[in-house]
């Protein structure tokens, strides 16, 4: 019997999917595949994928505008238990870029603790992209990326070891950003 | 994907893939991700029993289940060795309960699950090393108050550590800590590496491999990213010095691995061999492949 359950045989495809974030994470800058999983339509299979391996009731989830449909809600809820949230209290955001900002909203952590900061899941949207090199922890030498508003992601790496966490999706393919990866803008007309 | 657990089925309806229930796995995976965010860090999470003593990799063990998958090829050392008791019975619960293949090649191994070494052999993108932690806190024999170091790494205050390193100057002439040598990690927080010896240090710097760390007692996970900087805590008038017995390997002959000690006959004979029998087994493979030729 076909089952409507998001992974077709949870614990399997979810420790497949948690080490591409491993990788992902490791390795930022680099693009990393996921599979197919049950989802509603609008969520891409790398964010609905991220939600499903990590939340449980224990987590806070921000919808922006878009996503925050029924069908998401009602989705997420009944396969994680998770909690929909408002930004300040949001640990996992989902969004395109320009519906997520501005980004100081966002819980960054607390010296003490600077792990309860959100991570912050960008959908491919049609934002205008900038040439940037990363380098920093993951990174051998450094890599040329394109990002949405570079200077917000410099302000967010100045946080460190405070900030936010970004993974950035499209379909199947998964691209990190953490806080520890430093930016600067390739293009001096920027 | 459905296919590969089909094929190897055979304990995995007993037990959840790789024992742990999916809850405290999503609990755990969400600490190692934040913790490979933050370089050093350590995460706190609820640590769960596991069916074997606090002290036997129980940190280890859980944050290996939270990573593993069905094709990976899985390594246990202990102190280097794949054939001591706490590696063979970590490999055979792996075994059982997750039905991965198992080697002793560390080059074959995509997971390897340590305690006090990392190995000779180099490690690679994307090979995962998961190290099992008794103490994570390395101020923690200076400073006992979990409140207290908590504001220290905030504040990055390690002002007692260099004391204590400038004590053992004072004392002996040079620093005596051996094993469990501080390092500083991403030039942030001060990190312990667990109880390796300091000759392993300096292969976690700008390891390509991923570092994974986890305390169960303790209640901790930390991470070195791969090609992150870990450097050892020292003065500029006494640099960091990677150290080891000045012997060779009897058993393969080799100078630039570390060597345990051990003691071969009653009148307190002592001889010197590899601690990690990998390493060992390969140099004298290649050893007698010179000689045949």
């Amino acid at each position: 019997m076909e089952n409507n359950y998001p992974f077709s045989e949870e614990s399997i495809n979810s420790s497949i999917s948690f080490r591409s974030l491993v990788n992902a994470t490791s390795y930022p800058g680099r693009h990393f595949q996921i599979s197919k999983l049950k989802k509603p339509n609008i969520l891409s299979n790398a964010a609905a994928t991220i939600l499903i391996t990590l939340c449980d009731n224990e987590s806070n989830v921000y919808l922006s505008k878009d996503f925050s449909t029924d069908e998401v809600k009602d989705w997420l809820i009944f396969n994680t238990g998770a909690i929909v949230s408002d930004k300040q209290n949001a640990d996992f955001a989902v969004g395109d870029w320009e519906s997520l900002l501005p980004l100081d909203e966002f819980k960054t952590g607390v010296p003490e603790y600077p792990e309860r900061s959100a991570t912050l899941i960008i959908e491919e949207s049609n934002y205008k992209k900038i040439k940037c090199n990363i380098n920093g922890p993951g990174i051998k030498d450094k890599l040329q990326i394109e990002l949405p508003n570079p200077e917000l992601f410099i302000n967010n790496s100045h946080l460190y070891p405070l900030g936010l966490d970004f993974y950035f999706t499209n379909d199947l393919d998964i691209l990190s950003i953490p806080r520890s990866t430093k930016i600067s803008v390739t293009n001096s007309e920027y | 994907m459905n296919d590969m657990s089909k094929d190897k089925n055979i304990d995995i309806q007993i037990y959840n893939f790789a024992y742990l229930d999916e809850n405290t796995k999503r609990m755990i995976r969400r600490a190692l991700l934040k913790a490979l965010c933050i370089p050093g860090y350590q995460v706190p999470f609820s640590s769960r029993e596991m069916p074997m003593p606090y002290g036997w990799g129980t940190g280890g063990i859980q944050v290996t289940s939270a990573c593993l998958i069905p094709k990976d090829v899985l390594k246990v050392i202990d102190q280097g060795a794949d054939d001591t008791t706490n590696a063979v019975s970590i490999r055979k619960f792996f075994q059982k309960t997750a039905n991965v293949a198992v080697t002793e090649k560390t080059s074959d191994a995509s997971l390897i699950q340590t305690r006090h070494r990392i190995p000779e052999t180099k490690l690679k993108e994307q090979q995962i090393l998961v190290y099992q932690v008794p103490i994570p806190e390395p101020l923690r024999f200076l400073e006992p108050r979990e409140t207290e170091t908590r504001k220290m790494h905030a504040l990055s205050e390690y002002g007692l550590m260099f004391v204590k390193l400038y004590e053992d100057i004072a004392k002996h002439g040079h620093i005596e800590t051996a094993y469990a040598y501080p390092v500083k990690t991403n030039g942030n927080y001060v990190t312990d590496p667990s109880p390796i010896p300091k000759f392993d240090n300096p292969k976690m710097n700008n390891n390509p491999a991923i570092q994974l760390f986890g305390a169960g007692r303790e209640q901790r996970i930390y991470a070195i990213p791969p090609y992150t900087n870990v450097k050892s805590l020292d003065f500029e008038d006494y640099p960091f010095e990677a150290m080891k017995a000045n012997f060779k390997c009897s058993i393969c002959g080799s100078s630039d691995s570390y060597l345990d000690e051990i003691i071969v006959s009653d009148d307190g004979k002592r001889s010197y061999i590899c601690s990690d029998t990998d390493y060992c087994k390969e140099q004298t493979q290649l050893n007698s492949k010179e000689e045949d030729q």
